[in-house]
This record gives structure tokens, C-alpha cells and sequence, in this order.
């Protein structure tokens, strides 16, 4: 199990995983976030508490506890071998969030230009089309 | 094992899991490129060309996934406008994940009570003080002015009781 990484190399090492997909036009990119909860105390007490009553981690404060975030390109066991797998991952401690959360969302934007973006033609049809009316009257 | 029309309903339904379950849920996010047309094996290069040219297509799959419950909540898009959105709604749902927005709320609570009680004792400590410089002069009418401090600690905590 590879270490974490800090958050500036979780971003460029994402980056250049957006961009290898990219050139090679195929191909995934999973990423995955969850409460890290390694530590066995900070794991068990919770779930002990759901048995005995469903609604009891609704009512009990959750501790604080950093957000683990994984990226990899989701390749299988051969390229494993091969050293083409790539599996990133970092932790976001709770006052980071707000701050990772930018970043991130900048990153997956210009990352993931393969979905469609905003159709513009018919709001340009419309304007083109109120020219017209101006330009007559 | 449903697909969310709207990433509204899906943010709701697991914003709901993660309050179950917030140790074990987790969300991940699958972003895939694939050519628009797949190519056939024994095509001929002119369609291979043809087909690159075509392209390629994304598709993002958000899904939150409780492994103790088998819950799995799904919501598909393929379009770019909406990633920004997304990626603030796993934002919030980190917070709650990592038990920051609890927190916080209740830090202001405390916050709050701490400040109130210890204006309320430094009230109370400096009216004694007052009332102990005044004392002397008028034990038995708490109500004028010189009283006034001694007398209204008094007041406020029974007011607080």
C-alpha cells in the first residue's frame, strides 16, 4: 500500500492522469472520497451503537475525522504488473475541506472535457433572430 | 439499485445514508471516455480514421455505496455543466462525512454559552465589587443607585435559575 500523498501531488499526479486519458481518447478515471476511519476506535464505536439502535448515530455527534480521497485508472491486474496502474490517494482533514473542494472541482472540470458541453445554439438562433427584428424596425 | 433523474434527489437520498451510516458509505466517482463509434476489428483504415475523427464520448457516474447495507445510489450525467455543481455537492457531503458541519454548529453553541457565562460572572464579579464598595452606605435599599449593581446580580441570577 502506497503512503498518501500531500494535496499539491494528489492534484498534479490527478492532472496527468486526466491528460493520459485524454491522448489515449479512452479509458477511466474513478475517484473515490470517504470518512477515514483506520483508526479501530474511531471505526467501532459507531457501528456498536447502530446495533443496539438504529437511530443512535443520528443522535450522537460524529467525531471529526479527516476525508480519505483515492484516484486510480481503474486497470486490472496485468498492467498492474506492468506498472501502468495508478492509484493516488490523500487526506483532507475537516477545516481543509472547503479549500480542497475548490481545487478539486477546477481540476475534474478540466479533466473531463469528454462530456458535452452547453448547447448554445438555440439561445444564438434566438439572439440572431432579435437582430433581425431590430435591424428591420 | 436506482439510477437518480435529478442529482438533487440523489444528493438528499445520500446526504440520508451518510447520516446512517457515515463510516462506512462511501461515494466514488467514475468518469469514462469512450470513442463514439467502437471500431471493428478487421476494419480498414479508412474507417479507423473515419472513426477517430468521430471522436470520443464521457459519461460520469456518481455512486454512493454502503457496503454493510448494500445500498448503492446512482446518478449518471454526460453533461460538462454540471461537474462544478457535482463536485460541490461531494464537497458538502465530505463535510457531513467528516462530522465538520455538526461540529461546527455546535462550537457556536458552546461558544455562545461559554461567552454568556463568563459575561455573566464578570458582571456578577464586578457588581460584588461595587455592591462591596457600597455596602456600608446603603444595605437597606438594594433598589437606588449605589445598590443598583449588588441588586441586579442577585436578579440575574435568579432570572438564570
Amino acid at each position: 500500500m502506497s503512503k498518501h500523498l500531500s494535496q499539491d501531488e494528489f492534484f498534479t499526479a490527478l492532472t496527468a492522469l486526466f491528460t493520459t486519458q485524454k491522448q489515449t481518447q479512452k479509458g477511466t478515471v474513478l475517484l473515490s472520497q470517504k470518512r477515514f476511519s483506520y483508526d479501530e476506535s474511531a471505526k467501532e464505536t459507531p457501528e456498536k451503537q447502530e446495533d443496539d439502535d438504529p437511530l443512535a448515530s443520528l443522535s450522537t455527534r460524529l467525531p471529526p475525522a479527516p476525508i480519505i480521497i483515492r484516484a486510480t485508472n481503474a486497470k486490472s491486474k496485468d498492467h498492474r504488473k506492468e506498472g501502468r496502474k495508478v492509484k493516488l490517494s490523500t487526506l483532507v482533514q475537516p477545516d481543509e475541506l472547503d479549500a480542497f473542494y475548490v481545487r478539486y472541482a477546477e481540476v475534474c472540470k478540466a479533466g473531463m472535457s469528454g462530456l458535452k458541453p452547453r448547447d448554445r445554439t438555440k439561445r444564438k438562433a434566438k439572439e440572431k433572430a432579435r437582430r433581425k427584428m431590430k435591424a428591420q424596425a | 439499485m436506482p439510477f437518480y433523474e435529478k442529482s438533487e434527489d440523489w444528493l438528499h437520498h445520500s446526504s440520508l445514508l451518510l447520516a446512517a451510516r457515515p463510516s462506512t458509505t462511501r461515494i466514488t466517482t467514475n468518469y469514462h471516455l469512450s470513442p463514439v463509434r467502437r471500431t471493428p476489428k478487421d476494419a480498414t483504415p479508412e474507417q479507423i480514421a473515419e472513426d477517430a475523427k468521430k471522436g470520443m464520448r464521457g459519461h460520469l457516474v456518481i455512486t454512493t455505496f454502503d457496503p454493510k447495507s448494500g445500498a448503492s445510489l446512482k446518478y449518471k450525467t454526460s453533461k460538462a455543466q454540471e461537474v462544478g455543481r457535482l463536485v460541490q455537492m461531494l464537497g458538502t457531503l465530505a463535510g457531513r462525512a467528516a462530522g465538520k458541519v455538526e461540529e461546527t454548529r455546535e462550537n457556536k453553541e458552546e461558544g455562545a454559552d461559554v461567552e454568556m457565562t463568563e459575561a455573566g460572572g464578570e458582571k456578577g464579579e464586578s457588581a460584588g465589587v461595587e455592591s462591596g464598595v457600597a455596602t456600608p452606605a446603603v444595605v437597606q435599599q438594594p433598589p437606588q443607585a449605589g445598590g443598583g449593581g449588588g441588586g441586579g446580580k442577585g436578579k440575574k441570577k435568579k432570572g438564570k435559575r
